[in-house]
């Protein structure tokens, strides 16, 4: 089988070639299938997460993918983020640091993650200079984003990661994605709400909700994530299932996409040159915590 | 009088990087161990860089599925915080409160602590 993949830029158009590369893909077993990369004359490097992730669980279905005919531009940076390592490419070194490597996570690496956010971003001299705050806000954000994946999403496959730093645009783009059973499916099992998948989206950033019923109470991640990137003046993006979420500059997008993403999405772009301390305007005393 | 406990955050996790559900537990099963004894206990987070929502609900937000308000406000204390993750744990307790008054959330949070042992030193 051969599917041609257009260019992929991290936004809905994106998401929607993804998706339907999957969805004409998804009934493969022990196949061989050529995706014919001619036509991405761009590839937004963060969106290897959702891309990584789909040909992984391609490949858990015993189907031999191989990616041909990719521009010298979209090889390059593949490469030097090592996502082309898994289909046959050497890796190539990140001269200009600005990339944040392509991982695959199990859901029990929440250590590991830790340390790979800690070792290509945080302590690396190529990446911004992020203010103290905005660095620390950042750091908390994406654990946030694992976190939640690790939490809901019931993956087995695995949690895929990858970003971008644009030094000249002063922006940092960063995707999480899981493939697990969606927000969708989390709410209708948790809460008997049969939303549609933007929907679910929707009410998973809302206030209290939340889908956690155990002992270990929940629901901040998003909120929280929601919070600092309307502060910052960036964007989230989200696709779970068939639904696409998006907050820039305080608002908010959403809609159905036509076919299923079999997981999750958390796609994060930030403002690196926001020099707010978000630092807290009154303190909040120890005493008054509980 | 029984003497008063003070726990390190650091110490149980073993890291600076404090983002772990699993990594929560831990510390909520030393605070509720001390707590069931009637002792007070004042949890320090020195050397803690980074928390997350997800590690502060193990932590300290379970906590309100097992004791009373009144008591987790008079036997526990929170020290070495950074402000702005003092201001999240002062989330994650609202958050968790509203949580727990839910009767059903509540009682299967019982249920389950009983068919966990109950008992955290068992672990």
């Amino acid at each position: 089988m051969k599917i041609h993949l257009p260019e992929i830029q991290h936004n809905e158009d994106g998401f929607e070639a993804l998706v339907r590369l999957f969805s004409k893909t998804e009934e493969c077993l022990f196949d061989d299938i050529e995706i014919d990369m001619g036509g991405a004359g761009w590839f937004d490097a963060d969106m290897c997460a959702p891309f990584g992730a789909l040909l992984y669980k391609l490949s858990d279905r015993i189907n031999t993918v191989e990616l041909t005919k990719i521009p010298p531009a979209v090889t390059q940076i593949l490469s030097k983020n090592g996502f082309l390592s898994n289909y046959g490419r050497e890796k190539l070194p990140d001269t200009f640091g600005t990339t944040i490597p392509y991982m695959r996570f199990d859901a029990k690496d929440d250590r590991y993650f830790a340390g790979y956010i800690e070792d290509e971003f945080v302590r690396r001299s190529e990446m911004p200079r992020m203010s103290r705050g905005l660095t620390k806000k950042f750091r908390e954000s994406v654990f946030e984003i694992f976190s939640n994946a690790v939490i809901h999403s019931q993956t087995k496959l695995g949690i895929f990661s990858c970003g971008q730093y644009f030094p000249k645009r002063n922006r940092l783009d960063f995707a999480v994605a899981d493939l697990g059973i969606g927000i969708r499916q989390n709410v209708l099992d948790n809460t008997d709400l049969d939303l549609k998948a933007h929907e679910a989206i929707a009410w998973a950033t809302d206030g209290q909700n939340t889908t956690k019923r155990g002992q270990i109470p929940g629901g901040l991640g998003l909120k929280l994530l929601r919070e600092f990137i309307s502060l910052n003046g960036g964007r989230i993006q989200i696709v779970s299932d068939s639904g696409y979420w998006a907050l820039e500059r305080d608002k908010v997008t959403m809609r159905e996409i036509k076919y299923k993403f079999p997981g999750t999405v958390v796609s994060i772009e930030i403002d690196t040159a926001d020099k707010r301390s978000y630092k807290l305007s009154s303190e909040i005393s120890e005493k008054d915590i509980f | 009088m029984k003497k008063n406990v003070t726990l390190s955050v650091y110490e149980i996790v073993g890291v600076s990087l404090c983002v772990a559900s699993d990594d929560g537990q831990k510390v909520y099963e030393r605070i509720a161990s001390t707590l069931k004894e009637d002792r007070s206990v004042t949890v320090s987070f020195l050397n803690v860089s980074s928390v997350t929502s997800a590690f502060l609900n193990a932590a300290i937000g379970q906590l309100y599925g097992t004791f009373s308000e009144d008591q987790i406000r008079s036997k526990l204390k929170v020290k070495d915080m950074q402000p702005d993750d003092l201001a999240l744990l002062k989330r994650v307790v609202e958050t968790a409160k509203q949580y727990f008054k839910d009767p059903k959330r509540f009682n299967r949070a019982v249920k389950e602590a009983i068919e966990d042992g109950g008992d955290a030193r068992k672990r």
